[in-house]
């Protein structure tokens, strides 16, 4: 039996498929069998990220309504063959999902893989519902500003109230991922502090990613960033990855502006 | 004011033959001369004249005060007393509920308040936990936070204590408190002869690094 991640953010922009994309293969690339699944319905996203656009040929909704089977519509990964996708429809709204449905797609693919991992549309409607709600852990994608805080804070509160887990009087587990950290704006206090958004959010830190220009290049291309060895975003979901797989990886501070030698010489002048 | 009280003899009659009348009167005399005599129905110009010559008290034609009968009095007062006892009964019961609401009135909560959440309580609260921006608390009774408040507090108790950050939106007793004035560590907001008055309670830590 494998377990089932939702990845959450409440406020839409914050990296969430990025990230989404990237833990899996990050994932896959740690030896677990890992499936990815896009929730997002009517905005398709996740597979461009992960490269597998003109692949796709059913999707989660066909699996739901038995047009398609699970092994039909999961699509092997280019980068790993531990990662496999299951698009979302990109014609239909999240309206046609339910939860028998969604309960009975996710127990399936719990049999199958190590990871299931659920890739939330952004805000707190019944789309984002029903991907939390049989989620046995949640990845809380925030960004250090002060609407994205706020909007994960609502998310983590509707997580606590309508999961199946918490109604059934078990905790899920919450983890929270800072994303697009700018170290130079934290040193220079216009960024938050990670340690004032724990203290809000109060939940567990499971890795920042640093912002990063490859990012972009990565998704634009259809290869995730964690493929980047070089890339400080990739090895930061790496660690990420290697974390969740249950390896003992100590945080490194990415809050601290890179020293080089140009700028420890300016120091010293300032 | 000189006043005297008496109990008198009443004898009470109906003249319907003033023959008989008369020969009642002259035979049972002794008996009724220390009487007040009571007559109803039509009085003639000659029992008035027998009743003075015989110097007779009487009175025409008047309704007297009646004392009860000792039973119609005891039946009173056991109404009362039973009265009484499901109006002590009714007190008691309030008193109960009151005090019991005094008693479980406080709610204490370490839960921390969300975004969109939303809190309504009666009573008093004390929480524990931070109240974080979105989040609204509704507290009838007072109100004791010892972490800090970023959402909205309505508070309609005789005081609160809490420490506010600049986001927070505190109103007291439907007035707004400014928030400028709850950054001490611990605030205490209360009531004062229809005023509101702030005291710190904890002065806030200076961070000197």
């Amino acid at each position: 039996m494998g377990i089932v991640i939702a990845v959450i953010s409440g406020k839409g922009g914050v990296g969430k498929t990025t990230a989404t994309a990237n833990i899996g293969l990050g994932i896959a690339l740690n030896d677990k069998k890992c499936v990815v699944v896009d929730f997002d319905i009517g905005q398709r996203n996740l597979d461009m990220i992960l490269g597998l656009e003109n692949r796709v040929v059913y999707d989660m909704v066909q699996v739901m309504d038995g047009e398609a089977s699970v092994k039909q519509a999961l699509i092997k990964s280019k980068a790993s063959e531990n990662l496999f996708f299951l698009a979302a429809s990109q014609s239909k709204d999240k309206s046609v999902l339910k939860s028998s449905k969604v309960e009975e797609l996710v127990l399936k693919l719990k049999e199958d893989f190590d990871f299931v991992i659920l890739d939330s549309p952004a805000g707190i409607e019944s789309g984002f519902e029903h991907t939390i709600e049989f989620a046995d852990a949640a990845i809380i994608v925030v960004n250090p500003e002060v609407s994205s805080i706020r909007d994960a804070d609502r998310a983590i509160g509707i997580l606590d109230s309508k999961s199946n887990r918490v109604k059934r009087g078990e905790d899920v587990a919450k983890y929270l991922i800072i994303n697009r950290i700018v170290a130079e704006m934290v040193e220079s206090g216009e960024m938050l502090k990670s340690e004032d958004i724990l203290d809000i959010l109060d939940i567990k830190l499971i890795g920042k990613i640093p912002e990063d220009r490859g990012v972009i290049d990565a998704s634009n291309q259809g290869k995730p960033v964690v493929l980047d060895k070089k890339s400080k975003a990739g090895q930061a979901y790496n660690r990420i990855a290697g974390r969740l797989c249950g390896k003992k990886i100590d945080m490194e501070d990415i809050e601290i502006p890179d020293s080089g030698l140009f700028k420890k010489i300016s120091r010293i002048f300032r | 004011m000189k006043s005297n009280q008496y109990s008198v003899k009443v004898y009470e009659t109906t003249i319907d033959d003033e023959d008989k009348f008369i020969e009642f009167f002259d035979t049972n005399y002794m008996l009724f001369k220390d009487y007040l005599i009571l007559i109803h129905g039509h009085l003639s110009q000659r029992i008035k004249e027998y009743l003075t010559l015989k110097s007779l008290t009487y009175l025409h034609d008047i309704k007297l005060p009646k004392g009860r009968s000792r039973k119609a009095i005891e039946k009173e007062i056991e109404q009362e007393r039973t009265q009484n006892a499901i109006y002590m009964q009714i007190a008691e019961a309030k008193l109960k509920k009151l005090s019991y609401r005094l008693e479980n009135n406080l709610t204490v909560l370490d839960k921390m308040i969300r975004s969109g959440q939303e809190i309504n309580i009666d009573g008093d609260l004390l929480l524990l936990n931070r109240v974080n921006s979105g989040a609204t608390l509704n507290i009838k009774g007072n109100l004791i936070i010892t972490n800090i408040v970023e959402g909205a507090v309505r508070c309609l108790g005789n005081f609160m204590m809490l420490t506010a950050s600049h986001k927070a939106n505190i109103i007291f007793q439907g007035v707004e408190v400014d928030n400028e004035l709850l950054i001490n560590k611990l605030n205490r907001v209360e009531l004062k002869n229809s005023k509101i008055v702030i005291t710190p309670v904890l002065k806030k830590e200076i961070n000197w690094a």
